[in-house]
């Protein structure tokens, strides 16, 4: 469980999150939901030490993480697909992965092969240059590099950016079924908030740096106003 | 009638000019001197003048720089009267090695980058004056100059043209390598630049006539030459101050500017940024030689072993200590060169070095070398950047 | 025998191709540190002379040559180490000319300190292999034992450089600092200590390269042993390529041999003047390195 309390981040004089208190329960899928600017990667990025925040507290199953280096968080178990994916594109995509398997003590192999059965693109393509990749391949690429080290908590900053409908169907299904297979707790941020409201347990919105809602996802997904003011999901 | 602030000045300076003239001829022993003084204290009141007058500053900055740099030049050119020879010499080399240093700090302040060849550029100059000298003794001082600015200018377009085409270091790396390359190319033209031994000027650099009739028939040669000599080099510092001062303020510099700060930016409102830089090197190396065209002349010779790989990183450092990217940074930098041996030998016979010792024939390259990692660790904007700094943040913080 | 072997055209090629492996080491350590940390060390001369003088030195208190060279190599791990730690921390993500002046003041500093220590008087270094010219036919060819071991163990240690890249985990952790540090953080890797591997294999390498130059050259080891060097060095690495580690060391092979044969036909001076041109030229037709594929403008 995630237990993040009056969590205040900056950039010089923009506070790009406000006293933002929330949970995230272990073995769910919580959405970040929010327009442009709200401050949904900055959230992610200060979960997992890249920034930190002006004061507040992250507890991860009571375990403090701010001012923990972000290595360290990645090997308390904290997987983050960043933003635009962090493939790195001069490596080969098993190059990709053998650097995502650096932290575990898990055979590389049995790794890599658990990750080519639930991506069978990334085993065909397994010399080649990762740059080489398409947009959904790349994103597939990033997820498995994340799920080789054996993460407890996954946090997936706009997995679904660029893809087409149905690759992201596909993606947030995916998602689905291994949060309930390997009991892994999500934190899945999106603009795309009808496909993440389907699979999410949980919700919370982000507006300008502060939570204006926080609920289950269904209750989120019926709210009128949220949908209308903050989701921009109008139909 | 109203009477505005600047009228009241002006009538105030010629005033000041009137009675200033009227002293002088009182209390001067001679015409001559007489003249001498009131020109100066002319001089003196109308920069003051032009100087303070409100609002100048901002509609006529070149005049207002031209005050500044007349009535600076005026006053260190009335003081070498007085001051002994080796005052008077270590005047005229720090002017010279200011300009040298004041052309780097451009090069870092409108471009990034920076040089560490300029002792060879400065060794440029330096030869190409002597060189010029030998070949046409009786061509005016300031062809001389002009001859070893142009050289300057054309051996960093030759350089700087690959090199500054990249950011990073490549520059740097590549004017390194010209200054240690320096001596080679120096032998390799043996027959013009006089192989190891060097070159002497044809006639030493004497006062005129009329300059000397300031002094008692008793003055040493050596007083009056160092004060010709300071004098000349002190006019010259002026002139490049006041060029450079422009430069920093024009178009193009404030578009070097944008380059340093932004790339990106400098291209969106259309500044070629190659181009910046090429100028900007090309500026630097022309500065540098013409400081090496002044110490060719202070010295009345050069010798190939003073422009070394050393020298190079000597004007690194007092540029880093003085200011990179400032004005004043290179006049504090030309000043610390003037002193910087007397200074050493004073710390070497305060901590009772042996003089012949390995320490301290290594001291100077302890104390600068470790002079540049710590003001730029912990003061990268030199004493200048830093002085400027702290004033503005205090101004910033007294309420008004 | 075929007298092609002990011409002059032969002999020039092998003399050339010892220099240019020592030029070809510096590169590499150059490389190994700007592509870490995208910093141009200048004093990647320095640095090693500093650990040679501290390892060799230990021959004068009857250590015999081997143990010597090994302390060398520590010295030069531990040097590198240290200054990344302690001088070059703070300067990533500066202004580009702040390392480059920090770099130049450390390299004066050094070889202050150094000729303040150890004086400014050259130390022969013993050599374990002969230097002299081996014969055929009477004649001298181009190798002797020395510069063959010299040779070999440039290639050894650039073999051992390329397969610790190539083909381990740390080679692999060291690669992706490099290129993407933060990706690597968020998976666990930690780049700090990647960027101070990084110095210290530089180092470590450049140890080894100053123990071959103070040994073959005539020269000795002096404070200054490496400043020549490192131009040629730094030459190469400009002109192979900054980011090329291959590239860097065919330039330095390169460089070597054809300055081999201009201070053989020409004159001596002519070598750093067409070492010079060699750099002025190439960095006009090609600007990023003859061998490098990406663009060298990293901002
Ligand atoms: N490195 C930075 N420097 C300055 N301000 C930043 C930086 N990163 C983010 N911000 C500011 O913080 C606020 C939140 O940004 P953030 O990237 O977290 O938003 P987001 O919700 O992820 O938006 P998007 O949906 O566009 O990715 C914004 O106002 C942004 O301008
Ligand atoms: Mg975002």
């Amino acid at each position: 469980m995630i237990t993040i309390e009056n969590l205040t981040v900056s950039f010089g004089a923009v506070q790009a999150l406000r006293d933002v208190t929330m949970q995230v329960e272990t073995g769910k899928i919580t959405a970040v939901l929010g327009a442009n600017g709200a401050g949904k990667t900055t959230l992610l990025r200060t979960i997992s030490g890249l920034k930190e925040p002006v004061q507040g507290s992250i507890l991860l199953d009571g375990r403090p993480l701010v001012r923990e280096r972000p290595e360290n968080i990645a090997r308390m178990g904290v997987g983050h697909v960043p933003e635009g994916r962090g493939v790195i594109g001069e490596f080969t995509v098993e190059e990709n992965l053998r650097l995502g398997a650096m932290i575990t003590k898990a055979p590389l192999n049995e790794g890599l092969d658990e990750q080519y059965r639930q991506f069978p693109v990334l085993g065909e393509r397994r010399k080649q240059h990762a740059a080489k990749l398409s947009g959904g391949e790349r994103q597939m690429l990033a997820m498995a590099r994340a799920l080789i080290a054996r993460p407890t908590v996954l946090l997936l900053d706009e997995p679904s950016l660029g893809l087409a409908p149905i690759v992201t169907a596909q993606l947030m299904h995916t998602i689905h079924d291994l949060c309930s297979s390997r009991n892994l707790t999500v934190i899945l941020v999106e603009q795309n908030a009808s496909s993440a409201l389907r699979i999410a347990d949980h919700a919370v919105v982000l507006h300008l740096g502060t939570v204006v809602a926080n609920d289950a996802a269904s209750t989120v997904a019926a709210d009128e106003k949220l949908r209308q003011y903050y989701l921009g999901m109008v139909e | 009638m109203v009477v505005n602030s600047s009228q009241r000045r002006m009538s105030i300076t010629a005033m000041a000019v009137v009675l200033s003239a009227i002293a002088s001829f009182s209390f001067g022993s001679s015409t001559r001197v007489a003249v001498a003084l009131s020109a100066f204290l002319t001089l003196l009141a109308t920069g003051a003048a032009i100087f303070t007058t409100p609002g100048l500053r901002s509609s006529h900055p070149v005049v207002v720089r031209a005050a500044l740099t007349i009535t600076t030049v005026d006053v260190v050119l009335f003081a070498t009267y007085f001051f002994p020879a080796n005052t008077n010499t270590n005047l005229a080399t720090g002017a010279a090695m200011s300009i040298v240093l004041l052309g780097l700090s451009f090069l870092t302040g409108a471009s990034g980058q920076i040089s560490l060849g300029n002792g060879a550029f400065m060794g440029v100059g330096a030869f190409a004056m002597a060189i010029w000298a030998n070949h046409h003794a009786t061509s005016p001082i300031v062809v001389g100059l002009l001859v070893a600015i142009v050289s300057g200018a054309l051996v960093g377009l030759l350089l700087g043209l690959p090199a500054t085409r990249l950011r990073g270091p490549y520059l740097a790396g590549m004017t390194l390598a010209f200054a240690v390359a320096f001596a080679a190319i120096l032998s390799s033209f043996n027959s013009w630049t006089g192989g190891d031994s060097g070159l002497q000027l044809p006639t030493a650099a004497t006062p005129p006539h009329w300059l000397l009739g300031f002094f008692d028939s008793g003055t040493s040669l050596l007083t009056t030459n160092s004060m010709w000599l300071a004098d000349i080099a002190i006019v010259v510092t002026g002139v490049a101050f006041f060029f450079m001062a422009n430069l920093f303020a024009s178009r193009t510099g404030r578009a070097m500017r944008l380059i340093r700060d932004n790339d990106v930016a400098a291209e969106l409102v259309g500044v070629s940024l190659p181009r910046g830089r090429v100028v900007a090197f090309v500026v630097s190396s022309a500065y540098a030689a013409l400081g090496g065209a002044l110490s060719t002349l202070i010295d009345n010779a050069v010798s190939p072993s003073t422009y070394s790989f050393a020298l190079s990183i000597t004007i690194l450092s007092l540029i880093v200590i003085g200011g990179i990217g400032t004005i004043p940074g290179a006049l504090i930098g030309g000043i610390v060169y003037a002193y910087s041996n007397s200074v050493i030998t004073w710390i070497t016979n305060q901590t009772g070095l042996n003089p012949q010792g390995n320490l301290a024939s290594q001291l100077n390259g302890i104390i600068f070398g470790g002079l540049l990692i710590v003001t730029m660790l912990f003061a990268p904007l030199g004493i200048s950047g830093t002085a400027r700094h702290l004033w503005r943040t205090r101004r910033r913080r007294t309420p008004r | 025998m075929d007298p092609f072997l002990t011409s002059r055209i032969m002999t020039d090629l092998l003399g050339g191709l010892t220099n240019g492996v020592v030029y070809g080491l510096v590169a590499l350590s150059l490389v190994l540190v700007w592509r870490s940390t995208g910093i141009l060390n200048f004093a990647q001369g320095a640095m090693p002379m500093v650990a040679t003088y501290l390892g060799m030195g230990l021959l004068s208190y009857n250590l015999s040559y081997w143990p010597c060279v090994a302390v060398a190599i520590v010295a030069g791990f531990t040097i590198g180490g240290i200054t990344e730690r302690v001088l070059v921390r703070g300067l990533y993500g500066k202004p580009e000319i702040n390392p480059i002046v920090v770099m130049v003041g450390f390299l004066i500093v050094l070889e202050a300190v150094a000729a303040a220590v150890w004086s400014t008087k050259p130390r022969g270094l013993p050599s374990p292999f002969s230097a002299i010219d081996w014969q055929i036919g009477g004649k001298p060819f181009g190798l002797s034992d020395f510069s063959v071991f010299e040779i070999l163990t440039a290639i050894g240690v650039m073999a051992v450089i390329a397969a610790l890249f190539r083909f381990t985990k740390l080679g692999l952790q060291l690669r992706a600092s490099a290129i993407a540090p933060e990706v690597s953080r968020l998976l666990g890797v930690r780049v700090g200590r990647m960027l101070t591997l990084g110095w210290m294999l530089s180092t470590a390498v450049g140890t080894i390269t100053t123990i071959l130059v103070a040994s073959n050259y005539f020269t000795g080891l002096t404070p200054q042993v490496m400043d020549g060097v490192f131009a040629f060095g730094f030459i190469a690495a400009a002109v192979g390529g900054l980011d090329s580690p291959v590239g860097s060391i065919v330039a330095g092979v390169s460089i070597g041999i054809i300055l081999q044969f201009v201070g053989d036909y020409l004159n001596s001076n002519d070598i750093i003047l067409t070492a010079l041109l060699i750099l002025v030229v190439s960095l006009m037709v090609r600007p990023n390195g003859l061998f490098t594929r990406s663009s060298a403008r990293r901002v």
